[in-house]
Formats: C-alpha cells, structure tokens, sequence
C-alpha cells in the first residue's frame, strides 16, 4: 500500500504528460439504464462512449500513404486502427439475438436491433482503393476483432440503401461524395466469444465500473440481447465509439411468488464493486414506476422527471440498486399498444418450395396518416414479382398506399435486391401489403451445409418519417426504425448422395440415343437373300 | 359420273375443314378463358424461366417503370417480345388468352399447309386430322394454357417450314431469325431450311439420291440471314438500351444460370455438378447439340423436310430450357409424313414411355415441391423416361425413315445394317 502510493504520483505526472503530449483529449463515460417494460420484464442499456476530441475521421485521399502515428488513452485503438485503415467515417455494427417486441417494449434505445449481424458504415470516395474493397477489408477486420463471421457478408448480402440508413453524427465535408454500405447476417449467433474483444475494448475492461455488471451467463439468458459498436463524428466535438449492450430480461423468471423486484444482483448476479478511475461521468439512471407504490434502495443521488439517477462513484461500494414492489406483479389484461405509432408484422406465405408470397402487415394507431418509408434488402434467393405487388386495407385492394418505388433487380448468386417504397398509412387502419416471390433453385455447393435448415432472410426496416393531416396534438415519437423478424425460406434441395450418379444416368442417356442416331445416320441398308437348306 | 362425285366432294372436303378448324379453335378459347391459366402459369413443367409468362409480365412492368429489366438476373425474355407487348398490345390476362389460342391456331393453320404443299394439293381428307393432331396435343395445349411464350416459338417454327416449303427466301430467311431471338438453340434449323428453300418439300423418302440442289445458291441466302440477325439485334439493343440483354437471353442458353427444373436433362445434371467441371460440361452439351445438323441433313439430303422434323426432334430432346411444348411440335409434326408410319418399329412403345412420363411427371413435381414427402430424384427420373420417350421417337422416326426407301419386306430376303 505505501509502495503503492509512492509510485502514485509519478505515474499521474506522466498520464498528464501523456495526455499533453498526444494529439487529441479523451473522454469516458459510462451509463447504465434500466426500465421495467410493462409485461414485467425488465430492459438495460449499458452506454459506454469515448469521445477523441477535436479528432476527425481518416480523409481517403490519404489512405494511400502512411498514417500519422495515434496515441490514444482510452480511445480503444484495435478499432482505431481499423477505422483509419479503412478511411471509415460512420460505422455501426450491431450483433443481437431475438426478436425486439416492439408492440410490448416500445421503441428500443439504440435503434439497431434487428437480429442476428448488420453492418453499416459510411466511407468517403476518393481513395486509391474502391469503396467495396475497403469494405471487404473493414468486414474482415471487424470479423477479426469480434469474432463474428462478418467476413461472410460479401456480396451476396451487400447493399446501399441510403435514405433509410442516414448518417447518425456528421459527415466530413472533403469534396468526395459519401457512400454506404449495408449488410446483414441473420443468422449470426452471438455469445461469450464476441462479448470478450468487445469488453476489451473499454478503458476500464470488466474489472471495475459499469462494465464489471457485464456477467455473460446472465446476460445471455436474457429473453433479448444485443450489442452494439457506434462510431460516428460529431462536428463540433470529435470522433465518438459508443459501445452499447442491450437486454431485456425476466425477473419473474427467477422469482418464486411472481415478484417483479430487480436489482443488480438479481439481474446480474454482480454488483459494482469498484468504480471505473478513468470514467468521468458513471451514472446508474432507473425510470422509476408510474402509479404503483415501490421502493428504491439505495437512495438516487437526484430525480428528475420520473428518472432516478446514480451517480456511482458518490457511493459506499459494493453498490447494488434495486427496486421492490409490495405486490406481486398481474399481468395485464390487454397490453398498451400505442407505444410506438406502426406495428409491423411480416410473414412468408405458401407452401410450395417454387414460389410464395411474401406478406406484411402494418397498423397504424395514430389518428394521423403516416408517411413511412419501406426497405426490403432481400438477397437473390427470393425473387419478388413487383407487378403482384398489391396494399389491401380490409381486404379490398387500394391504390395511392404505395409510391415512389425504387427497385434495384438483383443479379443471380451475387447482388442482393434492394426494393425501397413510401407508404402512405391511413390512420387507425390496418394495411396488408403483398408481393409474389419465387424461390431459387441452388446448385449443389450453394447450399450450406445444413441445408434442410434453410436461409434467413434479413429483415424488413419501416421508418416513420412524418406525419399528415397532424389534428391529434399528442406526439408520438416518430424518430428511429422499426425491424420486422427475420424469415426462415426452405428451398429445394437436390439429393446430396447423389452427383456422381445423376451423371452416370444423363450422360448414359445421351449416349444411348446419340449411338442409335449414329448407328442409323452412319450405316446403310442391305438386302441379304436368305439362301433356304434345300436338304432341310 | 365419278367426275360429278369428285366436284361433290371437294367443296365438302374444304367445308369439312373449315368446320373441324373452327370448332378446335373455338374449344380452345373457351379452355383459356376459363381460369386454367392462373393455376397453370407457375407449374415449371410448361414453362421454363425463359419461357415464362409471370417473367414478361414482370419485366413490361419493370420497363413501363423505367427499370431496366436487363440489369438484374431474372428477365430472360428477347428485347423484341418486350418492346411488343410494353408498346403494341398490353397485356391483359383475357387479351393474352387470346392472343395464345391465335398463336395457336396459325400454328396449326401453317402445319396444314405444309402438309398440303407436300403432298403438293390444294387441300385434302386429312387436313383436320392435322390441325387436330397439333391442336388437341397436351404437350402442345397446356403449355398455351399456361402463357408459355414457346407457343409464339412454335407457330413462328412452322410459318418458317411453310414459307421454306412454298419457297419464299425473304418470308423463311426472316421469321428465323426472329426465332433466333427467342431461342439461340434454334440456330441448329439453319443448314436444312436453307436446303429446304433450294430444293422441293415434296416426299422423296421413298427414293433417296444425292441432291441435285445447287450448293452454291446457299451463300447470299445465309449473308441474308446474317444480315437480318444483325438487324434485329441492333434493334433489341435499341429496345433494351444497352448489350446486356445478351448475356441475359442468349447467354442463358449457353451458360445455364437458372437452375429452376423443367422436363429437360440439363437442370439436374448442372445443379449436381461441381464448379470445377461445369464449364467443360457446358461446353459439351452444347456443342452436343450442334453435332447432329450436319450428318442428319446429310443422310436426308433427299427429303430436307424431313430432315428438319428429325432435327426439331433432337431440339425437343437435348435443348437446354426444354418444357413439353419443344418435344409436342415434334410429335405434331410426324402427322405430316404418314408415309413413314408401316416402319415404325416401336410405336406402342414410344406412346406407352410417353404415357408413363407425362402421367409421373407432374405427379412427381407435385410431390417434391409441394407436398415434400418425395425427393428430387423422383422428379429427375420421371425426366429421364420423358427423354427416353423423346429419344425411342427420334430413333423411331428416323429408323422408319431410312427405311422407306426399301421398301416392304419380301419373302426370302430380309434387311439388315451394316
């Protein structure tokens, strides 16, 4: 302990003179919010953002050339590295598993929650190299660094949709255009593996602060889950990584007579035993319950507007909150269904492995029309017939629901189809919309190697942009996307067991009538006299 | 007195005709106006991806939107049909319908033609019997119920073959190479067209000899073919608006990138194979259907007509995005040369293997794709019965052809091959 303190002012002395002497400050915060959603389950967000400030992104002209050299702190340089390899300006990547029930828990924090991998990152034109090969270099990158096969969206699952995917900070203004990239893997499973490299990203790791809550086996029991990379630049302040991790879990799961009491303990089994040095600002914000007695422990450091917050570090450690409730928890007869202004269901219909018919079905529970913009990135296996696409309100087929269509065709085993629509939603109604689809017929090493599984299809993404005819004074928010459930298609399967012999029968086939038609075209007639044994 | 009954006869045989004509016409259109159509256009037995009625439907939509249908991977359709039907006659289910059972209707109009300009009459008692044999045949019905385009495929095919027959360079010379454009494998009809048009369709199986055409009027006949080609691709790539059509039609014949099944021997045997071997197997199916032309137009130098019926049979066999329409113009067609039908040595055969195929067919489609409970393979065999039928049929005709010639078996003699 005294040897301790001796070497404690030296080593403050040179993390100043560090920080002095590298380019940019930095800055970590760490956040943890916790809501009870109303079906009793409870949701955490986990917030963790380094801000490099004054920094900007890499300019792609200069990706030619030697970097200059970054000395980052806290600013995790694994992917710093990579964001300045790659000339990347915004960059978000999300790895989540379950479907977001968007109709009980409302709309998410962190708007990225479609299941399984999605990618998406803005890079500026310009550069020696081509957007897409430093795209293949940054998903082989980030595969590396999370463990996750990213490097399996390739082409096949690669797309541009611009208008749904808008840059979340600012892009620099160099005189190169700037494109996106999109893609996602609904198949992707995330586990312990890709938690430890995005652990090792934080300053603090999981030893202290916030992040030490982060248990993998609680957190993948979770009914949801999801973690998120962020990378974006803020004009005016820096380059900013925010690292989330989402999860909705049950306490009624785990509590014998149906009590809807959480606390960090219960939902972690870990309690914040030692604050992060590094972080400057470490808050715990719960929201509290409307119109139901509860008590909270420890006491908030302050409250405002329905939300307690703690700061951690104010507090005796180990630092465990928690909320109880008197009563045990009723489920509601009928849950709120106006948390969100859509409520998006898509469905896969048909029973033939040739074709189908995709469906999905939109109710709007505002008074209000909504302007809501469509995105279906689909890959080549599943090919829509945009001449059957139909909106039906009620059953009877209306016209004026669908507009401004654009439709990117997809190209057999390599580009996906990118079909991006407006709709417009009658208020309180409910719209069926409906497409044709064929199935494709793959060859023999397309398949994967669980064929009767089938493919996942990624998700459909509705955006809310803006509402007409506004009477209701009541604003919903409208901001952020709304993912629908990833598909499961079963395609046809030819039999495995079978190459060499399907070879063996054509070509004997072939053979066989092309050596008839030979023997007739290549040999002629002759009439032979049959000579009769007359001493028979 | 036998003069009166023969100008009796003849108005008659014409208003027979005319009276069996209408008649298959008419059911025909009541067939597709009933609502056959919608169930039939997805069954992939009738209709392959480059045939397929859902498929122009798409890509006239697509085009009416200022899509280009060529730029992704699905629309496989000649520029031509597409500037046809986005600009000339939109397409309606009820209009399609008809225009189909038109399609057919010449075709089997052309059929009785030819027949007649063989047997070199005016019209005949078996002029029914023909538009009958073409319009009645499954293979040739349900594909035009289902809006196949390999009805307009067909009709243009025998409007070629009658134009050949009566003659008419320009006619014959331009309606292939139409045909060229809604199917490159059609490429192979060229050489006994050509000997069609320089020669006489009239029967002379019965006494081959070496041809007396002059070879060297085939030359400005095939720069005119070439030049009309060169036409009608300028003008798709107008239509289209860039080169990319081609790969996406022509290039489909030759590179196989659909793998969707149909009734052909290509669909199973690319999807089975690795990608090591597949350009090299490409290569010889393809080329395997351009090694018949030449022998089989040499063998039947006599009677080039015939030769065309033998090499249409070998393009309903072996062609690549083959459906039941590509095999049922070439058994429609045997009704023309009922010369050969005492040397038929396998008839009841043929029609058994034919019966067995197109009874297991659909039953075994059904069951993999729909119901699930059956494999790929039962479908796969059922395709190759239906190859063997086609090709017991080719040899048939063949065989019966060459033997004509002959003649009947006497007693104390007997024929064989060498």
């Amino acid at each position: 302990m005294l040897a301790g303190k001796r070497v404690l002012w030296p080593l403050t002395l040179l993390n100043l003179c560090l920080t002095i002497l590298g380019s940019y400050t930095e800055r970590f915060d760490e956040k943890l919010t916790i809501k009870s959603l109303q079906d009793g389950k409870v949701a955490s967000i986990f917030t963790f953002t380094t801000l490099l400030e004054g920094a900007t992104p890499r300019n792609p002209r200069a990706l030619g050339s030697d970097d200059e050299s970054q000395h980052y702190n806290v600013f995790p340089l694994a992917l710093g590295q990579i964001l300045r390899e790659y000339g990347v300006s915004e960059l978000h990547l999300t790895l989540n598993a379950g479907n977001w029930n968007y109709d009980r828990w409302g709309y998410p924090e962190e708007k990225g929650v479609g299941t399984g991998a999605e990618l998406w990152a803005w890079m500026g034109d310009g550069a020696v190299t081509t957007i897409d090969q430093r795209w293949k270099g940054l998903r082989n990158a980030m595969a590396g660094l999370f463990c996750a096969s990213l490097g399996t969206l390739d082409e096949l699952r690669t797309t541009s949709p611009s208008e749904t995917f808008t840059p979340e900070g600012s892009l620099p203004t160099w005189d190169v255009p700037h494109r996106i990239r999109h893609a996602s893997l609904p198949s992707e499973n995330v586990c312990t593996e890709n938690l430890t490299p995005f652990l090792k990203l934080l300053p603090c790791k999981s030893l202290s602060g916030i992040a030490s809550l982060l248990n993998p086996h609680r957190l993948f029991d979770a009914d949801w889950h999801g973690m998120g990379v962020h990378v974006l630049w803020r004009q005016d302040k820096g380059v900013e990584v925010r690292l989330t991790f989402q999860t909705v879990s049950d306490p009624l799961r785990y509590s014998l007579n149906k009590m809807q009491d959480w606390s960090l303990q219960t939902l972690f089994d870990r309690t914040i035993c030692q604050a992060c040095p590094v972080a400057q600002t470490s808050q715990v914000l719960v929201d509290l319950p409307k119109g139901t007695p509860y008590s909270i422990k420890p006491e908030p450091s302050s409250t405002e507007r329905n939300i307690a917050i703690f700061q951690t570090k104010t507090f005796n450690m180990p630092l465990n909150i928690g909320i109880s409730w008197p009563w045990a928890y009723q489920y509601p007869l009928q849950y709120k269904a106006d948390l969100i202004p859509l409520s998006v269901k898509r469905t896969l219909r048909g029973t033939s492995q040739a074709w189908g018919r995709l469906s999905i079905t939109i109710t709007n529970h505002l008074s209000a029309t909504v302007e809501a913009v469509y995105l279906e990135t689909m890959p080549w296996l599943l090919q829509f017939y945009l001449h059957t696409l139909e909106a039906r309100v009620d059953g009877v087929v209306k016209d004026g629901i669908i507009s401004n269509i654009s439709y990117i065709p997809p190209v057999s085993h390599s580009r996906p189809t990118t079909f991006h629509a407006v709709l417009t939603l009658p208020p309180k109604e409910t719209v069926q919309i409906t497409m044709d689809v064929t199935k494709a017929f793959l060859r023999y090493t397309e398949h994967p190697p669980d064929a009767q599984r089938g493919w996942d299809l990624p998700p459909a993404i509705i955006t809310p942009l803006r509402l007409l005819n506004n009477n209701d004074s009541s604003t919903l928010p409208l901001d952020g996307r709304i993912y629908t459930s990833a598909l499961l298609v079963d395609l046809a399967t030819p039999d495995f067991s079978m190459p060499y012999n399907v070879i063996i029968f054509t070509c004997s086939l072939i053979a066989f009538i092309f050596g008839s038609i030979f023997n007739l075209l290549t040999r002629k007639f002759v009439v032979v006299r049959l000579d009769v044994d007359k001493s028979l | 007195m036998s003069l009166n009954s023969k100008t009796s006869s003849r108005p008659a045989i014409s208003s027979n005709f005319a009276i069996a004509f209408s008649v298959l016409v008419a059911a025909r259109l009541w067939l597709s106006l009933t609502d056959l159509s919608n169930v039939l256009k997805h069954d992939q037995q009738l209709s392959s991806p480059l045939t397929s009625f859902s498929q122009l439907q798409e890509g006239i939509y697509l085009f009416n939107h200022g899509i280009d249908p060529y730029s992704g991977g699905s629309f496989r359709h000649s520029p031509l049909l597409l500037s046809f039907f986005a600009t000339v006659f939109p397409l309606s289910r009820k209009l399609a319908s008809l225009l189909w059972t038109l399609t057919d209707a010449a075709g089997a109009w052309f059929l009785v033609q030819t027949w007649r300009v063989r047997q070199n009459v005016k019209e005949s008692q078996r002029d029914a019997l023909v538009a009958a044999l073409y319009l009645l045949n499954p293979y040739i019905l349900l594909p035009s119920l289902a809006l196949s385009t390999s009805s307009f495929a067909n009709a243009l095919m025998l409007a070629t073959i009658m134009f050949a027959c009566r003659g008419k360079s320009t006619a014959t010379l331009f309606s292939l190479s139409f045909l060229l454009h809604l199917s490159l494998s059609y490429i192979v009809m060229l050489l006994p067209l050509l000997l069609l048009l320089i020669s006489d369709p009239f029967s002379h199986l019965a006494s081959p000899r070496p041809t007396s055409a002059y070879l060297r009027k085939l030359t400005p006949l095939v720069g005119e073919f070439a030049l009309y080609t060169v036409t009608l691709t300028l003008i798709s790539t107008l239509v289209a608006g860039s080169w990319e059509w081609i790969p996406q039609t022509w290039g489909a014949t030759l590179t196989l990138p659909d793998l969707t099944p149909n009734t052909g021997m290509w669909w199973y045997f690319f999807t089975e194979m690795f990608d090591h071997f597949r350009p090299f197997f490409l290569m010889v199916f393809n080329v395997h259907l351009l090694i018949y032309v030449v022998p089989v137009c040499i063998k039947f130098q006599h009677d080039p007509l015939y030769a065309t019926f033998v090499l249409l049979g070998i393009l309903g066999t072996f062609k690549a995005y083959t459906t039941l329409s590509d095999p049922g113009l070439f058994l429609s067609m045997i009704a023309i040369f009922p010369e050969t039908y005492p040397y038929l040595r396998h008839p009841l055969v043929t029609v058994l293997l034919h019966l067995h195929a197109s009874l297991l067919m659909p039953l075994f489609h059904h069951l993999w794709l729909t119901q699930g409970t059956g494999n790929a393979n039962f479908f796969y065999a059922s395709t190759l019965v239906f190859a063997c039928a086609n090709g017991a049929a080719l040899v048939d005709s063949i065989w019966a052809g060459l033997r004509i010639a002959i003649g009947e078996n006497v007693n104390g003699y007997t024929i064989v091959q060498e």
